[in-house]
């Protein structure tokens, strides 16, 4: 019952604020979605304190009954979800305090819509994580879909919201029809949709099914998460407002592909060729990702890219074997996430949401204090340092890759470097150096109100303490603890403060111009920021493929073939008209003897069938 | 007094009723259209009481009254059509009512 309360709360909320939002106002609305999740919060923390005795299964009510199956809409709390659960509504209900601050300037133009998005994303978003069958699942997987498309477009006025959201709605899609397909081919294997039944009958079922059946649903996956080769969508999805970055990009949506894989680890270990995969392509976006963000300047398009290559991390982890260490940087990684994203809106409300790019602040430290405490604690979370949460989540890893075989490790290790690089030149080109945005926009910047910084606060604390936690995670999600190898910690940790010196450096003391270093870069920059010309890519070949195939298919099927039918057949009855036109020339007596005509020629018929033997 | 045979009245009836068609297809006054068209009922109406007489039957002779009644009724009817074009368009050949072409 109370693990009902979990999801009832921000569904409850969705429907409050999405009927009566024009009536209560924007800031009401606000205020019932936060509260929503912090009693969905509340609630999930007492879940946690029961599922960590046992297990609890909820079945709600009998959905579908098949044959020798039942499907019924459930809920299964154990370890791994009532804390991912946690997690997710403790972040989502920080957004959502901030996101009241963040959205002031817009109240008044129905910003009660958002509030009521928000909601619904949470409640899909916990669909997904409580949820005990696949199909469950998956319905939470196309509420997130659905949600993320509504808020990531929600400036609807700009070209390039709409586009994002249409782009992550499309690929999304992609991954979707994959992951349902997965879905389909588990029922087929395991006769069964229930994820406890499943792992009871992982041993006695086919392993080359097994196989398919999760390179299918980890598709769905890399849909999801942002992977290669599904992956342009997430930087792009950019173009929302920031609450709706941190929401999507740090805590829930994206993270929901590692999640799916983790909870369904028991069958992906039966399938160690998928497992491959999934390293190799986790490896690949931990990368390729980093590398990307070394090149961007747009503040918000920089985290998203650490975000697409700490994913790729956590699918790294899991292919080489490490699920508890993958869902516990999931964690940590929640957190600081979200704290750098409300960071970079902080800055960007500072600036009225006119400026979005670095290179147009500068300076910042001595305006926005807090601020800069927040995104300098994340991002030093983010790069690993020492004892902050991010080194122990992210270490673990990487000691797990040394562990698995030397090349993953080193793919790690370099990624931590560009990742402390990246994310501390961000930090040093906004917060330190000249005042850029001087000569764009006269007004001082000033500090952000307490509704924001708040929840940035909150989010440092657990930035900086969730590392610490690491023991008693492993041992909740039935992991072993794993004591961090101290060469490889002292290697990341050299590579992190080697980036941050480099970033400093560079950005900062400019012992290199940077501008010039990209002039003299500069095909190495535009690959980077291109993504290695993926997006190009894709423009080209998919999207400008299937313009010109449905031009082509216009031209020749719509107009000649389908057109040509038709006004084919219209142009024959109306020459057929103009023929019979002749017969009605209006004199009565050709009519007359039309009529005479055709009776005897009845008259003849009648004669003719019956002398002719026909009775 | 020599019965008249029944195939005798047919005959009559198919000759007026043929010069009623007739009439009716050629002449292009519309009062005489009308008239072959009278013709052509009235072609009928032989048939029937000449089947009658010889059947010693009582319908036949109602039939005919009924046809009677409604040639008379449609002579009205079409009469006053006829003095209504007439008085519109003073024109009485059927060759100058084409109205109704296509």
């Amino acid at each position: 019952m109370e693990g009902l309360m979990v999801l009832a709360f921000p569904l409850l909320a969705f429907l409050v604020t999405g009927l009566l939002g024009r009536q209560l106002g924007d800031r009401a609305s606000g205020v019932i979605t936060v509260l929503g999740g912090a009693f969905s919060f509340v609630f999930s923390l007492y879940m946690v304190y029961r599922a960590l005795h046992s297990p609890v299964q909820i079945k709600l009510y009998e959905f579908l009954p098949l044959e020798g199956y039942t499907l019924s809409v459930g809920f299964y709390f154990d370890a791994l979800s009532s804390i991912t659960a946690a997690v997710v509504t403790l972040v989502a209900t920080l957004i959502f305090v901030y996101s009241i601050g963040y959205m002031e300037d817009e109240f008044g133009k129905w910003v009660y819509k958002f509030y009521a998005y928000l909601s619904l994303f949470l409640f899909a978003m916990l669909l997904i994580v409580l949820s005990d069958n696949l199909l469950g699942i998956f319905f939470g997987w196309e509420g997130v879909g659905l949600a993320s498309y509504l808020l990531i477009g929600y400036y609807h006025q700009q070209r390039k919201a709409t586009n994002a959201a249409l782009e992550a709605f499309v690929m999304n899609r992609i991954g979707d029809w994959l992951f349902i397909f997965g879905i389909i081919a588990t029922f087929l294997v395991f006769k069964s949709l229930d994820i406890v039944e499943i792992f009871g009958k992982v041993d006695t079922a086919d392993k080359a099914l097994i196989g398919i059946a999760t390179l299918l649903l980890f598709g769905g996956a890399v849909g999801k998460s942002g992977q290669l080769p599904l992956h342009t969508w997430l930087p792009n999805a950019m173009a929302g407002p920031t609450p709706v970055s941190a929401l999507l990009h740090a805590a829930t949506m994206v993270a929901a592909g590692v999640y799916m894989v983790a909870r369904l680890y028991p069958v992906f270990e039966a399938a160690p060729q998928t497992l491959k995969v999934v390293a190799v392509i986790g490896g690949l976006t931990a990368l390729f990702a980093a590398l990307a963000a070394t090149s961007h300047t747009d503040m918000k398009k920089i985290i998203a890219f650490s975000t697409m290559s700490q994913l790729g991390y956590m699918f790294l982890a899991l292919g080489v074997g490490d699920r508890g260490g993958a869902m516990f940087h999931l964690t940590t990684h929640a957190f600081f996430k979200a704290l750098l994203f409300l960071a970079a809106g902080s800055v960007i409300t500072a600036f009225h949401h006119k400026l979005y790019d670095i290179y147009n602040f500068g300076g910042l430290k001595k305006y926005m204090p807090v601020t800069y405490a927040s995104f300098v604690i994340g991002a030093m979370a983010l790069a690993g340092i020492f004892p902050l949460s991010g080194f122990w989540s992210k270490d673990r890893l990487i000691g797990s890759y040394y562990e698995a075989s030397f090349v993953w490790g080193l793919v790690g290790t370099v990624v931590a470097f560009l990742t402390a690089y990246y994310i501390f030149r961000e930090g040093f080109v906004v917060f330190h150096g000249e005042e850029r945005f001087r000569g764009i926009d006269p007004h001082e910047p000033r500090e952000v109100g307490a509704v924001m910084t708040v929840p940035m606060v909150v989010l440092g604390v657990m930035a900086v303490v969730a590392g610490f936690f690491e023991g008693w995670y492993m041992h909740a999600v039935g992991d072993e603890h794993k004591d961090i190898h101290l060469n490889v910690a002292l290697v990341s940790l050299g590579v992190a403060i080697l980036g941050i010196v480099l970033a400093y450096g560079v950005f900062v003391k400019r012992f290199l111009d940077p501008e010039k270093t990209y002039e003299s870069l500069k095909a190495l920059h535009t690959t980077f920021r291109e993504q290695f010309f993926t997006e190009k890519l894709y423009h080209g070949i998919f999207a400008l493929g299937y313009l010109s195939y449905s031009k082509v298919l216009y031209a020749v099927g719509e107009r000649q073939l389908i057109d040509g039918l038709v006004n084919g057949t219209a142009a024959i009855v109306q020459s057929v008209g103009h023929g019979l036109k002749v017969l009605q020339n209006g004199k009565l007596n050709w009519y007359a003897l039309g009529l005479g005509a055709g009776f005897a020629i009845l008259v003849l018929l009648f004669v003719a069938l019956i002398y002719g033997g026909g009775y | 007094m020599k019965t008249i045979p029944v195939e005798a009245y047919f005959v009559v009836s198919m000759v007026l009723f043929g010069l009623g068609v007739i009439g009716l297809i050629a002449r292009r006054n519309l009062v005489t259209v009308l008239m072959s068209l009278e013709l052509a009922l009235n072609a009928v109406n032989v048939a029937f009481v000449g089947a009658d007489a010889h059947m010693g039957l009582v319908e036949g002779q109602i039939f005919a009254l009924f046809v009677i009644a409604l040639a008379a009724a449609e002579a009205a009817v079409g009469l006053g059509i006829i003095i209504a074009i007439f008085r519109y368009r003073y024109v009485e050949s059927t060759d100058e009512i084409t109205d109704m072409r296509g």
